[in-house]
């Protein structure tokens, strides 16, 4: 089947947006039902996809069946993928988070969330020794580096953990406010790093 | 517990991570609809938040890709839209938003989690085929012309939510986040109505207590399906009291 950007993968990192225009015009031939294009968005995504499934929910049974459902949902509403309002990536993604957030909360409406969670604050330390193969894990190794660890803390208990900030002010013993902003400008500071190391 | 929209404007980042919750989460997505600002700066941190996502990838078990593409072929896709189903942020699509939503968008929102059970519950060719059939009749009853969805939080934790048809007198139930019960117990379903009590069986029960669709038939407007906590096997009428309650809307 024809799908020519699957030929054009960008070899070794810093090729991010060709990358992403690529993933871009594949979803828009997934969007006209093209089954070699999701293909090739699977074998793009499903890793990133199964990998925040797995850092927020933990178990694997689990973490498959939401990633199953986020890349049928791709496949699903790929038509519904507007380019002028982000990147594939970060459309996919923020589906995926989405999903897995939603099922870990679910699950600890019913059982009691606060025994869970408190051995989870070392171990979100481990996302960076997990990952191989993300594209730029370097670069974000760097930038989280260069936030306080304050700031670094509470964005790794609210994206990695799935946990609402109101959690993590429990979690880090501070004021509801303090976490707002930290998070804010700890994104704020991890985008501008990003930016400037494209 | 209205908020100043400069402290609005400072939860961008907890919306970006998905840390909002609540009451403050529909007050941060109305203010983002007249808060352009707001909403690219969501936008930008989004990325940035993708960026954290896609550092986690870790290889999934191989058969996923082959179940996964093969229930492609039976997942409808949606048409391109004029209905703005994505909002400013991306893809926001939550449980709780879906009564909120004009009824088209949340059927076809339901039906995407809904398809999405049925096909990974099947297991084997035989089942396929038997699931193929149960599928086109759950897909019929969702995209009924009258289809609502109906949603009832059960009193030990998770959800129950009904598509029902009143004119095909059908409904689909599923349920998430429910808890297994303990011991030998069972979830069973039933249609309360004046004539009495009709069970529609147990509800699957599977991991993280999310539950496969069920087909309901002869559900009148005005019904109550109900779910109880009864003994391994289910009861001919129930002997507890429902931990959920849904009425069948006419």
């Amino acid at each position: 089947m024809n799908t020519p950007s699957v030929g054009r993968q960008p070899h070794g990192r810093g090729h991010s947006e060709g990358h992403g225009r690529d993933l871009a015009a594949l979803l828009a031939q997934v969007a006209c039902g093209d089954h070699a294009a999701f293909e090739a968005v699977y074998d793009r995504l499903a890793g990133p996809v199964f990998g925040v499934a797995r850092k927020v929910l933990r178990d694997p049974a689990q973490s498959e069946e939401v990633a199953q459902e986020v890349l049928l949902e791709v496949w699903r509403s790929a038509s519904r993928f507007d380019p002028a309002r982000g990147s594939a990536a970060a459309w996919v993604m923020t589906i995926a988070h989405r999903r897995a957030v939603d099922r870990v909360r679910a699950e600890n409406a019913a059982t009691a969330r606060e025994q869970k969670a408190a051995p989870d604050i070392g171990a979100s330390e481990d996302v960076f020794e997990l990952v191989d193969l993300a594209l730029d894990r370097q670069r974000i190794r760097r930038c989280m580096g260069s936030l306080s660890s304050l700031q670094a803390e509470a964005i790794k208990l609210a994206y990695y953990g799935g946990y609402s900030y109101p959690e993590v002010a429990g979690l880090l013993g501070l004021p509801l406010g303090t976490v707002k902003t930290r998070i804010r400008d700890g994104l704020i500071r991890m985008r501008d790093c990003m930016e400037v190391s494209q | 517990m209205s908020v100043q929209s400069h402290d609005l404007h400072l939860l961008t980042g907890v919306y970006a991570v998905d840390a909002l919750t609540g009451g403050e989460l529909d007050e941060f997505e109305k203010h983002l609809e007249q808060c352009p600002t707001c909403a690219e700066e969501v936008r930008e941190l989004r990325e940035t938040a993708a960026r954290l996502g896609l550092a986690t990838a870790i290889a999934p078990p191989p058969s996923m890709r082959e179940q996964v593409l093969d229930a492609t072929s039976r997942v409808r896709q949606l048409p391109p839209s004029g209905v703005r189903v994505i909002t400013a942020d991306g893809s926001r699509r939550r449980r709780r938003l879906i009564r909120r939503l004009p009824r088209p968008i949340a059927v076809t929102a339901m039906a995407a989690a809904i398809v999405a059970l049925a096909v990974l519950q099947v297991g084997t060719r035989h089942q396929l085929q038997q699931a193929q059939t149960k599928n086109q009749t759950i897909a019929s009853v969702l995209a009924a012309s009258d289809a609502r969805i109906e949603l009832g939080s059960s009193t030990v934790g998770g959800t129950v939510t009904a598509v029902v048809s009143p004119h095909d007198r059908e409904a689909v139930i599923t349920a998430a986040g429910m808890p297994t019960p303990s011991g030998a117990r069972v979830y069973q379903l039933w249609v309360i109505s004046p004539a009495g009590y009709r069970s529609l069986g147990l509800l699957p029960g599977s991991s993280a207590g999310a539950i496969a669709p069920v087909l309901a038939d002869d559900v009148q407007p005005g019904d109550q399906l109900a779910v109880t906590i009864e003994p391994a096997g289910g009861t001919r009428q129930p002997t507890t009291i429902p931990i959920v309650e849904i009425r069948a809307r006419p």
